[in-house]
């Protein structure tokens, strides 16, 4: 459950063109062009892709060795510690330094594969039993700490891991959703709000390599799926344990160690800050001389990877495409997409099923309580502009529903045209259905006669002004009056879009992208009613319709994997239906590499690079 | 003389505690983002944030978050830790400060070798074809964004991504004790950039001063007692009219230092404009505030040096 972040400008704008999510990647051995590249998808760019701008089918193997990568981003990283990280610039380096009980590899976007889990738990194999309330993982020997730790990791590792979670100075974003009290399945004795970390009864070891995750209820799918976000990756509490009686704790800012191919590089104590790290300068990823390459499927082709933070997106742009060696971290701007596209097909890739955008409506407050108003906007509002706006059809689709692209349930929710509803035949904005839901909300001309002002907050980032007006030519026709505030993405999310006591009408250029291929990771934090709260509320609509929230709860626990499947999908039209948001677009990843670059992307991630896959073509 | 400098020095504490506090107000009162929620992380439960806010004394009245900053400033000198990385702001402006400085002081070198002699000679050549291409030629480079001729420079020079490959380009900075000529060579551009702006302002400043001070009477007595034109020029003329381009020039430094934000984003040059920028974007304060302490300080220190050069430049100028 991530949001994408914007690189926000103020004094900069015009040189920090702020794009929604980052990711991508490429590789100049991607196979065939054109179409979706969404297994799950069946949507099609409308523009189609040229041989290599596909990610889909790259080769991950039998690569050349070797060589260090340099790699630019104008964004620095948020967290370093797999323990707070939720930001996909900070995933692309946990997923080649730590190694979780479970991983997706870059090839998929929908079904995880063991890491450092021996297998995945089935029924059949045992891993799930008690009706779908326990899940027993194995975790492979022979698995190693980097240096100053060194030691062979332990299931109790894993353990201490989640349950740091939990932990106010660690705060994880996400254990609350998956494993704690915010879960349709909590872990055994998460739900207490004294729960600060520490022994949890929902999670025991045996032994060293066995752990047991004992749930309140029967959610082992989505448990599994939760195990393969960068918490469940081990630490060793001797070592991150006295960090983190600081607050915030100083794992991942100060000290970091790696299960993965590669750590950060250090210093003899494990210390990371001024050495491999140095906050909005650079990071140096060098090999974990403790990683045993019979033990995981990452081939880890680099030698090292160098990433140098800051700069002009349009400059680190072309000199990655004219470089050598280099590939650009973050958003690409849109400038250098077209140039890429339309110059050097093979330097550039698309990654559909990158997250989403919609227009939250507040469905608590002022006139966006009434759903035929809703729906009226829905109707008005010109998406195919909006698109535009984004970058244009190679980077963005209209959106039609609330399951993008990629995620499981998407084709089912009603694919790239969405549910066959009036108000959402048109991308380009329907003033005739939208008339008929103004009457149909009591407003007999068609257009609200009323008068309340629309407060409406959206990022002043990159597109922002120019989906301002869109918004209000919208409102406008039908007779709302929108007074809109243009803010720094930041504060449009922490001061007002996310926090419901603002009673912000509308919300324009909030975004979502998914934690896994579970459609439960795009809707429960984003539209399920018990899931607001006062601050930091990521419900921007504010939606609390009892129907849905029971179809969601039945939704989550639902293990066999179609019928799960299609009751999030049914979720889905029942929040079209309600029109809780304006759906704006799907999102495609542009991500762009050097020529002698072999980049490849995590397709579950965004397209993001897997720096773990990832080789220089000469070595 | 003492007295005065004693006073200004004074005078200069009270307005970075001024300061110091009108940068507090701001961050207070107008909207920005929440630092604990960033700090957190987007999605982190209500609790969390109340913890992160509460260890970041965020959860105390504003005037005692602003009593204990002071306080820490003045009696111990600690600016206090990055919300997010955790690093001493002081570390940190420590470490972009060489940067800075080397942009700063390289550009001033720059604009002060280009703008002056062409100032004096479009002030001395008055009306002439030189005069007229001079000053269009500054106006060109004055209406010039930095951004823009960043990028254009960029684009057209910069040994990786430039049409003609002739100066290092964007992120290849390094400190001068580590490379001497690399870091010349890498700076070349950016100094061009940032003194092409000054540089113009300049020579239009000093040919229209130094224009006016021809005309004074005691130009005409030098003349009248044979002194050469040179040095008419120089010992009488350009001394008196280059006060207010040193005015000026003292600002000017003292701002930069404080940091040339956007030359170091588009040469992606790690100083204190860039990481006040970054501080701004993720609400860092202790950051944001550091470095405007230390933009203010800069910029008052400039206007004492600048103050005290009057009396040495100007024999009309006295303090008493």
């Amino acid at each position: 459950m991530r949001v994408s972040r914007n690189l926000i400008a103020s004094a900069v704008t015009v040189l920090l063109a702020g794009g929604l999510a980052a990711c991508g990647g490429s590789s100049s051995s991607s196979s065939s062009g054109g179409g979706s590249n969404s297994s799950t998808s069946s949507s099609a760019q409308a523009i189609p892709l040229k041989p290599g701008e596909n990610p889909v089918g790259q080769q991950l193997t039998g690569k050349t060795k070797g060589g260090t990568l340099t790699v630019l981003s104008n964004g620095d990283f948020e967290h370093l510690d797999s323990g707070q990280a939720y930001y996909a610039l900070d995933y692309q380096i946990i997923q080649a330094t730590d190694r979780p009980l479970f991983s997706y590899p870059p090839n998929s976007v929908s079904t995880v594969r063991a890491d450092l889990a021996t297998t995945v738990p089935t029924t059949a194999n045992g891993g799930i039993t008690d009706g779908g309330k326990t899940v027993t993982v194995h975790i492979r020997t022979g698995v190693h700490y980097s240096p100053p730790v060194n030691r062979e990791v332990t299931a109790q590792d894993v353990a201490f891991a989640l349950e740091r979670g939990a932990n106010p100075n660690v705060g994880n974003a996400y254990w609350p959703a998956y494993f704690g009290a915010a879960s349709p399945a909590p872990l055994l004795g998460s739900t207490s709000s004294k729960y600060q970390g520490g022994p949890l009864p929902g999670i025991t070891t045996p032994n060293k390599t066995t752990i047991v995750f004992k749930m309140t209820k029967p959610g082992a799918p989505l448990l599994i799926d939760a195990l393969s976000l960068p918490l469940s990756a081990p630490l060793p509490p001797e070592f991150v344990g006295p960090l983190d009686k600081k607050s915030p704790t100083t794992y991942g800012t100060q000290f970091l160690v790696a299960t993965g191919p590669y750590m950060v590089q250090a210093d003899k104590t494990g210390k990371i800050a001024g050495i491999g790290y140095q906050p909005g300068k650079s990071e140096t990823l060098v090999r974990n001389p403790n990683w045993d390459p019979k033990t995981d499927f990452r081939p880890a082709y680099l030698n090292q990877i160098k990433v140098k933070v800051g700069g002009d997106s349009t400059v680190i742009g072309q000199q990655v495409l004219k470089g050598s060696d280099s590939i650009q971290l973050d958003t690409v701007d849109n400038s250098i997409v077209k140039q890429a596209y339309q110059q050097d097909p093979s330097q550039i890739t698309f990654t559909s099923g990158s997250g989403d955008h919609y227009m939250a409506m507040n469905t608590q407050h002022g006139v966006f309580k009434n759903v035929n108003i809703r729906r009226a906007m829905w109707a008005a509002l010109d998406r195919e502009a909006i698109v535009k706006a984004r970058g244009g059809a190679l980077v963005a689709e209209p959106g039609t529903h609330f399951i993008y692209p990629g995620v499981a349930g998407y084709d089912q929710a009603g694919g790239a045209k969405g549910p066959p509803v009036d108000f959402n035949k048109s991308v380009t904005g329907n003033a005739t259905a939208a008339a008929k839901y103004m009457k149909a909300a009591g407003y007999p001309s068609g257009k609200y006669t009323g008068n309340q002002t629309i407060q409406v907050v959206l990022s002043n980032a990159g597109n922002g002004p120019a989906i301002a007006q869109i918004v209000s030519s919208a409102m406008t026709s039908i007779g709302l009056k929108p007074k809109v505030s243009l803010v720094d993405q930041s504060t449009m999310y922490s001061k007002y879009c996310g926090v419901p006591k603002q009673q912000i009408d509308a919300c324009p250029t909030v975004g979502w992208i998914r934690d896994f291929a579970d459609p439960l990771s795009v809707l429960y934090a984003t539209f399920y009613g018990p899931s607001i709260v006062p601050t930091n509320n990521s419900n921007w609509s504010q939606a609390n319709i009892p129907a849905v929230n029971t179809a969601m709860v039945k939704a989550a626990l639902v293990a066999d994997p179609a019928a799960h499947v299609q009751a999030w999908a049914n979720v889905d039209k029942m929040l079209v239906n309600e029109a809780v948001a304006v759906p704006e677009d799907f999102d495609n990843e542009p991500q762009i590499e050097s020529k002698d670059v072999a980049g490849v992307n995590q397709l579950w991630n965004e397209g993001q690079w897997d720096f773990a896959f990832t080789s220089l073509k000469n070595g | 003389m003492t007295t005065y400098i004693i006073r200004r020095i004074l005078w200069g504490i009270l307005l970075i505690i001024l300061v110091s506090a009108l940068t507090f107000v701001f961050f207070n009162v107008f909207p920005s983002a929440d630092p604990a929620i960033l700090r957190a992380g987007r999605n982190s439960s209500p609790a969390t944030i109340a913890h992160i806010r509460h260890n970041l004394g965020l959860d105390k009245p504003v005037y005692t978050q602003f009593w204990i900053y002071m306080k820490n400033i003045l009696l111990h000198f600690n600016f206090g830790y990055s919300y997010y990385s955790g690093a001493s702001v002081l570390g940190l402006i420590k470490d972009r400060l060489p940067a800075t400085l080397s942009l700063t002081v390289g550009a001033a070198v720059f604009w002060l070798l280009a703008g002056i002699p062409v100032g004096i000679i479009s002030a001395v050549r008055r009306g002439t074809l030189l005069d007229r291409a001079a000053m269009s030629g500054a106006l060109f480079f004055v209406s010039m964004p930095v951004f823009w001729l960043g990028l254009v420079m960029l684009f057209l020079f910069a040994n990786d991504i430039g049409r003609f490959h002739v100066f290092p380009g964007a992120g290849t900075y390094v400190g001068l004790t580590n490379d001497p000529v690399k870091w010349f060579t890498s700076l070349i551009m950016p100094w061009i950039v940032l003194a092409a702006t000054s540089a113009a302002i300049y020579s239009r400043l000093l040919r229209g001063s130094l224009i006016e001070a021809m005309g004074e009477d005691y130009i005409r007595t030098a003349r009248a007692k044979g002194l050469t034109e040179r040095r008419v020029i120089w010992r009488h003329g350009v001394r008196s009219a280059i006060t207010p381009v040193v005015t000026i020039l003292g600002l000017d430094i003292g701002a930069l230092l404080g940091g040339a934000v956007i030359t170091e984003t588009v040469f992606d040059i790690p100083g204190i404009g860039r990481l006040n920028y970054d501080a701004i974007v993720h609400s860092d304060f202790p950051i944001v505030q550091g470095t405007v302490l230390l933009a203010a300080l800069f910029i008052i220190v400039a206007n004492i040096i600048v103050d005290i050069s009057y009396a040495y430049l100007d024999p009309r100028v006295r303090y008493s």
